[in-house]
């Protein structure tokens, strides 16, 4: 059925399962495993390396008190954020309020579960894996309408309705320049995706090249890496949240448990992103003598660090003109740089 | 863009030089200058009890109480309240009150911020350092009189 | 230009402010129903009912148009409003129209028509003094609390009276969309008092349409610290000198002590050491610079969204300048270190360790210049954001009273440094900066170049200092012990601060104590041109007009 066993199989055939149960249990010890690697990784960006990453902007030291590098800040951390008063306002519209949290990391966790991450570690592999993906991570706008919505507090309001209305300009570049890379693969499948990246492009004295869609494409990968940004909300596209402006958008009135899993949501997001990225133009987890899995978690980190580089320099657009940009300008050149890739490729193949 | 891309060249060149500007406190103590005002130190053998200290301030921190015979009971100063301005110890004649360099200090509630003599004159110098020195030189210059009569009290 | 303007050195002025307030009362004829002798200025005395007449007519005849400072206070037989009238072509031609007003009717025309400023000035007259002015389009109250009861500065006040207001009684903006109501499509939002972006404690009540102001109320006073009463209550030789500090005390210190240096030493006709003066005009640059560094990273802060970089970038070099006024005065931001005279310390010793660090500074500077403008003003979102955004053309700009590099980013070539000259500065080589734009962009770079220019006035009080004679070092002129003005005597000077003209008004009453001691605020008035500014603009580019503004809450509200 695809490339290579996916990890549900892989597990069901390690514990000699077979049938409904094998596909229930390997299912679930699968997803709980992508799942904790994740949070794992998040639980480093959150709390520590973005500390630490800002800092060596800004020429200062940061966390270094607490265990080695100041690591064991993320524990200390945890314990303080989940034993703060969980504080209720008046008047949020309860369930919608509840939920919002929940879906904003769930949705962003689903997305990798047809993510190749090397050494066979992908939980599915369908044929529309990268709908699926694209689809997952859109569910996040739903939570933060909910935010939004069920707050009732003003800033949250406009945070959300900035963050649909981001939402809805740059998705169709993000798609619609991802869809140039599918017109390559001639797959939907990511495993596929990945594989059509592996054969060589060129080679230049003894070192050869990969066809990544990055090196195929860098025009498509810059777009793509821009309309990501924007579709994670990170700086120079940080509207939703826009601090300085609307106070921290649609999360102003979360605390406590709530906030980490906002917080939580936010993070994974972004290595969802990085990781379709990688996936789509770096070749996923492919790499020179390091192990895949290695490979992919450096690319994705890779992405967050670009997104924190990008905080640290860029400032942020007016929603106005980030609207502007998104509608007259990524996405004429998204579908400018389809039809030149389709033709391209009608031609050639 | 290009200006964008200097931004970004500019941060990742402070990013990787590894220079800090932050310094560790309290493993490293930091510079302060000779000048610097902090808690006071008082002395009862120098003081002659002028209360000069106590009109000067200018709002109402010092303290002192003196028996029927002008002799000096207490000395109490608000550390919490003093507002730094040095004034008490440029116009102490006899430099009975001077400001340490100290700023390291804690309380529990802002009560315990009033010093009594004591405790004032158990303020440590900060690193040892006695910084009357480096500020006597300009006394005469400001303790200046004018034309007219001078009026001590 | 008359003539009397052209000869206006110092002991002319006196001169020529007489028979320049003989011209002036001529102007007006029958509207000046008195005559009184400010130090600074000619006072004409106008009726309560024919204030708008008076003034227009000075503005439009005689040009005088800038408000400098609204001054009300209450005697024992009248109220009075002072309004300070100059030019911003030629700041030492001022003069004063006193307004007096009976104790029983306290009623006076409001002079908001002919000058926009006069609107918060008036309500600040209204809510500490007392006086009503007609005609006012909002004579509310302005630093205290609605439900406030009595007028702090006058006379008859009870300071012991306690002040209860319950919430019920607080008109309260959460309660209820009022403003919005009967019309669906705006919703009214409370930017302030805890906001990230209102630098301190600013409530800007806010209805939006969409993403767009409508309409934009400043509301100030969270931190009013009655700081004209605690000077009116402290001797004028020590204890006024450590509260200047504290009005604008994002380390802009020796700024404001200047201004009060300067109004009380012409009070009391002190003369000023030169070496003292080099002293001064090199730490009160220092604070320029410190103060304009803030303003840089915290308008980068208000636009980048972030803790980020030039931030940190910025802290770092006032950082820098702060360890030099630490070295100098011995404290980082509440300096108090002029005295009425001089300055308490000369430079610390060993003297070329302390120059060197200046130099050092001075050095690195432009280096560090030139990465912010890598950083900032070369950045195309941050062009794309402050260009043509936050408009403040010149003539709203004067009308405002705006000053300083708001009113030198709308191309309004006005400087007190140069144009009512004090300290050292007429001796050295610098210019006045003024931009063009009248946008956030202008405001951002009139800053960034001034802090260019007080570089080189540091530079050369420094090369002074080094060769100054030894025993020429004289920091402090002799000045009795207790300083007692004559009374009546009343006196209104300003000085350059770092956001603007700064200006203290003192009545001396014959005490040792002030009588009346008023701070004119640039924050107060360049705050009022917000509205202006950011009307019909989005909601970010209202947050990065109010970050170019650089204000202090501390100073706006006093
Ligand atoms: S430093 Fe100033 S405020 Fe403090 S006790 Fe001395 S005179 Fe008073
Ligand atoms: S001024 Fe000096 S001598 Fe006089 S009472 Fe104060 S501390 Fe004592």
């Amino acid at each position: 059925m695809s490339l290579q066993a996916v990890l549900p199989d892989t597990i069901s055939g390690l514990l000699g399962l077979e049938g409904v149960l094998g596909d229930v249990v390997g299912g679930l010890v699968g997803a709980f495993l992508v799942a904790n690697i994740m949070l794992i990784m998040t639980a480093f960006a959150g709390p520590w390396a973005k500390r630490k990453i800002t800092a060596a902007f800004g020429d200062r030291i940061a966390v270094n008190r607490i265990g080695p590098f100041g690591l064991l800040t993320i524990v200390t951390d945890a314990v303080r954020l989940l034993s703060k008063e969980l504080i209720v306002p008046e008047g949020v519209d309860r369930p919608a309020w509840d939920l919002a949290p929940m879906v904003i990391p769930f949705s962003a966790l689903l997305g990798f579960a047809v993510i190749p991450m090397g050494n066979g570690i992908q939980l599915a592999d369908p044929e529309t894996g990268l709908a699926f993906a694209f689809a997952a991570a859109s569910i996040a706008s739903l939570g933060i309408v909910m935010t939004g919505y069920a707050s009732n507090n003003k800033f949250s309001l406009i945070g959300a309705l900035r963050a649909v209305a981001a939402n809805i300009a740059y998705e169709i570049p993000l798609v619609i320049t991802a869809a140039s890379v599918v017109i390559f693969a001639g797959s939907l499948r990511m495993s596929e995706i990945v594989a059509v990246q592996a054969e060589p492009l060129l080679s230049v004295a003894g070192v050869t090249i990969p066809t990544w869609f990055a090196f195929v494409n860098p025009f498509a990968f810059a777009l793509f890496v821009i309309a990501n940004l924007a579709e994670v909300g990170r700086n120079p596209f940080d509207i939703p949240e826009a601090p300085t402006e609307i106070v921290a958008g649609y999360q102003t009135e979360y605390s406590s448990v709530y906030f980490v899993l906002i917080y939580l949501g936010e993070f994974i997001h972004i290595f969802l992103g990085g990781a379709i990225a990688a996936t789509l133009f770096l070749g996923g987890p492919a790499g020179p003598v390091l192990p895949g899995f290695v490979w992919f978690t450096i690319k994705i980190w890779a992405f967050f660090l670009f997104t924190q580089w990008a905080r640290s320099a860029v400032p942020r657009l007016r929603v106005d003109q980030f609207l502007e940009i998104g509608w007259k300008g990524m996405l004429v050149l998204s579908f400018a740089n389809l039809v030149l890739t389709a033709i391209i490729v009608g031609v050639i193949a | 863009m290009i200006g964008i891309l200097k931004g970004m060249a500019v941060t990742l060149k402070h990013a990787l030089d590894g220079q800090t500007f932050t310094v560790e406190y309290p493993e490293t103590a930091p510079e302060v200058s000779p000048r610097f005002r902090g808690v006071h130190k008082f002395s009862q053998e120098r003081c002659i009890w002028c209360r000069q200290c106590e009109n000067v301030c200018p709002n109402d921190t010092i303290q002192i109480v003196q028996d029927d015979k002008r002799n000096g009971e207490q000395y109490n100063l608000h550390i919490g309240q003093c507002i730094y301005c040095r004034l008490c110890e440029e116009v102490c004649p006899v430099d009975a009150i001077l400001l340490t360099q100290n700023f390291e200090f804690t309380a529990d509630t802002k009560n315990d911020f009033v010093y009594n003599k004591e405790q004032l004159k158990n303020v440590p110098w900060y690193k040892d350092i006695d910084p009357l020195n480096s500020r006597n030189p300009d006394r005469n210059a400001w303790v200046g009189e004018g034309e007219g009569e001078v009026d001590y009290q | 230009m008359s003539l009397e303007e052209q000869q206006s050195d110092e002991p002319a002025e006196l001169e020529s402010g007489v028979s320049r307030g003989d011209e002036l009362a001529d102007l007006l004829g029958d509207l000046v129903v008195g005559r009184e002798e400010h130090m600074n200025a000619p006072g004409l005395v106008i009726r309560p009912d024919e204030v708008q007449d008076a003034l227009f007519k000075l503005r439009d005849e005689a040009g005088f148009d800038h408000l400098s400072c609204v001054t009300a206070q209450e005697y024992e037989d009248r109220y009075e409003s002072i309004y300070h009238l100059t030019k911003f072509d030629d700041r030492t031609d001022e003069v004063s129209v006193v307004v007096p007003t009976s104790k029983d009717n306290p009623v006076s025309q409001s002079a908001e028509p002919v000058f926009r400023t006069a609107d918060w000035h008036e309500r600040e007259a209204y809510d500490l003094v007392g006086i009503q002015y007609e005609d006012h389009p909002d004579l509310r109250r302005i630093l205290l609390p609605d439900t406030w009861q009595g007028h702090p500065l006058g006379l008859d006040y009870d300071q012991d009276r306690p002040q209860i207001a319950t919430l019920r009684e607080h008109a309260n903006p959460l309660e209820e969309d009022h403003r919005a109501a009967g019309d669906s499509n705006t919703m009214y939002i409370n930017i302030g008092p805890h906001h990230p972006a209102t630098h301190g404690v600013l409530h800007v009540e806010t209805v939006v349409d969409g993403e767009q102001v409508v309409d934009l109320d400043a509301d100030i006073g969270y931190l009013h610290r009655c700081e004209e009463q605690m000077c009116q209550q402290g001797t004028y030789r020590h204890q006024i000198m450590p509260y200047p500090d504290r009005w604008d005390y994002i380390s802009a210190g020796l700024l404001n002590e200047w201004a009060y240096a300067r109004t009380a030493e012409d009070l009391a006709d002190i003369d000023v050491p030169e070496y003292a003066q080099i002293i001064r005009t090199m730490g009160a640059e220092l604070c320029r610079i410190a103060s304009h560094m803030i303003a840089l990273g915290t308008f980068a802060l208000d636009v980048y969204g972030d803790f980020t970089a030039i931030f940190m970038y910025a802290m770092r070099d006032r950082e820098i300048v702060q360890n030099i006024l630490e070295d100098l005065t011995g404290q980082r931001m509440m300096f108090n270190y002029f005295r009425l005279g001089g300055v308490v310390w000369d430079l610390p010793e060993p003297r070329e360790e302390f120059f060197e660090k200046v130099r050092d500074f001075l050095d690195g500077l432009p280096q560090a210049l030139e990465e912010y403008h890598d950083m900032i003003t070369s950045n195309e979102i941050l062009q794309a954001r402050t260009v043509g955004t936050g408009v403040l053309p010149p003539e709203v700009a004067k009308s405002y009273g705006a000053t300083g590099p708001v009113a030198r980013g709308s191309g309004i070539d006005y400087d007190l440094r140069r144009d009512d000259s004090y300290g050292y500065y007429d001796e050295l080589d610098w210019d006045v900066v003024v931009e063009d734009g009248c946008d956030n962009f202008s405001r951002l770079l009139v800053r960034m170049r001034e802090v260019e220019e007080s570089a080189k006035i540091i530079q050369q009080c420094v090369d002074l200092l080094e060769d100054w004679p030894e025993d020429e070092r004289n920091i402090q002129a002799n000045v009795p012990r207790t300083l007692k003005p004559e009374e009546d005597t009343e006196i209104y000077r300003a000085v350059e601060g770092a956001k603007g003209e700064l200006g203290i008004y003192i009545r001396a009453d014959g005490t040792d104590k002030p009588a009346r001691f008023k701070i004119r605020s640039p924050c107060f008035s360049n705050l009022q041109t917000l509205p202006e500014m950011s009307e019909g603009e989005y909601i970010p580019d209202m947050i990065a007009s109010l970050g170019s503004l650089d204000i202090v809450l501390g100073e706006v509200d006093r």
